[in-house]
């Protein structure tokens, strides 16, 4: 079996590009655009970045182009990797044998609005923010909303099979597409989704395809149209933040808030002394606060007026029960507001002598139980601060678990471990030492079985490798359908180790 | 509006706590001390309430564009008696 390891991309492969846009300007060769196509925000070694462009880029406007795309690719066995906003906390965007990049960024059209059946449907290009801008005069919404709400677009959140901060409401990307045009590896164009209509959230017809093409990391095709799910429009919006002087007492509030039952519950995060340390630091809402606020649980509401009034009244009694104090409204409202673009923050960390630095932020994140959380917070600390001690140029920034269980929120957590990394300081030294502290990161997320990633996506290098280990028995199934559905490995080779699958 | 040099310089600063000084009130800033290696870049009044009010509409439209109200409780915040107590 001949597999795509080496990209083969040359002048006649340009020319074969440019006849399927039939546009050279969406043909893109030229440096400038290859190497704004390389990286994502995740840490990246910046001192080896040529090794990570693409040989080329291109902006299809059609199903039909990427696959006739695909087509050559597969011909030709040239790495195709896809690309949205490359907002990506992973690297699944990020090209680890060159090959050609299909950026999807000009596919962002509305294709219909279906206020009878309640759906979207919409080009993988176009952007949550600017999708609700065109859906509010309807009265209605695309409740996906990530971190980098503004910035990233709707392909890449499936492709990652995203985490949405109202996810515990509203449900995670996976929840809020209902089906989804594909096209496959080897260029045909399928419609995947429950069953057979386009628009239905439940079938029982066949196998379930939807979950497949969710959060394959662009390993298994591109996503060029998708079906999503409209919401109504929240009438009122309710957020507290409570101060506690100890971790266990913020711990047991948030599982409380979480087994609470309300409904419009959309998310409760739970920060810990070391994220507190953080915040005290560089934070406007926490630097003034007083040395015995050491954690905070914060709570946010989203739904009609009668029933996010009195949950409002709710989640204040229970806030309290075990000693929280109540950060008051500009806190609370302000943060919260925040928290939807975080990519707005600008960044700088501290060297280990205090002085500040400019550094990128790296969250590395897991799936954890909430019975896991305070050990894993301990483990995990302990193996920052010695990668810190050792190399200088990383900076512990907290830790925070973030409800994300879709419409359950009791008992599964998304737990991220924020770490500062000064990049311009990174050499293969500093790096092999960054994948080793990330892999030990993950290893104790095994340990306390949990995942080694709740939404980033499995593509890091240092807990790739562990893919197949969290995976287990059911590692041969994954292997076999990525094998029969790319035979020759195009399609973002190199990542979750799917390599195996042609050995 | 007239343009006045010296009104643009920014007030002397107060120190808040051990890392962070203030010159602008709700205004907070890496104590310079810390910042030999990469200088804080100068910036005259205007610029620094013109940055700071643009947050504020930035988190104003945010909250506008995921709900038709926000629930205010009409609460300060219960922790800072407690600094003063102390």
């Amino acid at each position: 079996m001949s597999v795509a390891f080496k990209s083969a991309v040359d002048d006649g492969v340009i020319d074969e590009l440019r006849a399927i846009t039939g546009d050279p300007d969406r043909v893109l060769p030229n440096l400038s655009s290859r190497v704004n196509r390389t990286r994502v925000p995740a840490p990246f070694p910046v001192h080896r970045w040529a090794e990570f462009m693409p040989d080329v880029a291109l902006l299809p406007t059609s199903a039909e182009e990427v696959s006739e795309i695909l087509k050559l690719a597969n011909r030709l066995r040239i790495p195709v990797v896809p690309r949205a906003g490359g907002t990506g906390l992973s690297d699944g965007a990020v090209p680890l044998r060159g090959g050609i990049c299909v950026d999807v960024k000009l596919m962002n059209k509305i294709h219909e609005i279906d206020l009878t059946d309640r759906t979207v449907t919409v080009g993988p290009g176009i952007n949550m923010l600017k999708l609700n801008e065109e859906l509010r005069p309807h009265g209605v919404f695309y409740p996906d909303d990530p971190a980098s709400y503004p910035c990233s677009l709707v392909g890449g959140r499936i492709g990652t099979g995203g985490w949405s901060l109202l996810g515990s409401r509203f449900g995670h990307t996976r929840d809020l597409v209902i089906s989804m045009q594909v096209v496959l590896p080897t260029g045909e164009i399928v419609e995947i989704g429950e069953g057979g209509g386009r628009k239905l959230r439940k079938s029982s017809t066949g196998l379930t395809l939807k979950q497949l093409f969710t959060g394959h990391q662009g390993t298994l095709g591109i996503t060029t149209e998708a079906t999503l799910e409209l919401v109504p429009r929240p009438e009122l919006e309710f957020s507290a933040f409570f101060a506690f002087d100890d971790y266990m007492k913020a711990y047991r509030t948030t599982g409380a808030l979480t087994r609470s039952g309300l409904a419009t519950l959309a998310g409760v995060v739970l920060f810990d002394e070391w994220k507190l340390r953080y915040l005290r630091r560089d934070d406007e809402a926490y630097i003034p606060q007083p040395d015995s606020v050491r954690a905070v649980v914060a709570v946010a509401l989203y739904g009609t007026r009668a029933e996010v009034e009195p949950a409002a009244q709710r989640v204040m009694e229970l806030g309290r029960v075990d000693g929280g104090k109540y950060l008051g409204d500009e806190i609370s409202q302000g943060d919260w507001a925040s928290r939807h673009d975080r990519y707005a923050t600008p960044l700088h960390g501290r060297t280990r002598d205090g002085q500040v630095a400019p550094m990128s932020w790296h969250c590395e994140d897991a799936a954890l139980n909430y019975s896991a959380l305070p050990a894993v917070r301990e483990e995990w600390h302990a193996i920052v601060e010695r990668y810190s001690e050792r190399y200088g140029i990383f900076d512990d920034w907290g830790m925070f678990a973030y409800t994300s269980g879709p419409y359950k929120p009791w008992a599964d957590y998304l737990v991220e471990i924020d770490v500062g990394i000064w990049e311009q300081r990174l050499d293969d030294d500093t790096w092999a030492g960054w994948v080793a502290c990330k892999r030990e990161i993950a290893e104790v997320a095994l340990k306390h079985g949990g995942s080694i990633t709740a939404c980033h996506g499995a593509t890091r290098e240092g807990d790739a490798e562990l893919v197949p280990t969290e995976m287990g028995s059911s590692w041969e199934v994954v292997k076999r359908i990525k094998a029969a559905l790319d035979p020759n490995n195009i399609m973002n080779p190199g990542k979750q180790m799917l390599d195996e699958a042609y050995e | 509006m007239i343009f006045r040099l010296g009104d643009q310089k920014p007030p002397d600063a107060r120190r808040i706590t051990d890392d962070v000084i203030q010159r602008f009130e709700h205004v907070y800033e890496v104590d310079p001390e810390m910042m030999r290696d990469f200088p804080q870049q100068e910036l005259p009044a205007w610029d620094t309430q013109r940055i700071v009010a643009a947050r504020w509409d930035h988190l104003d439209w945010m909250h506008d564009h995921f709900a038709d109200d926000v629930l205010k409780l009409g609460l300060d915040s219960e922790t800072m008696p407690d600094e003063e107590e102390t």
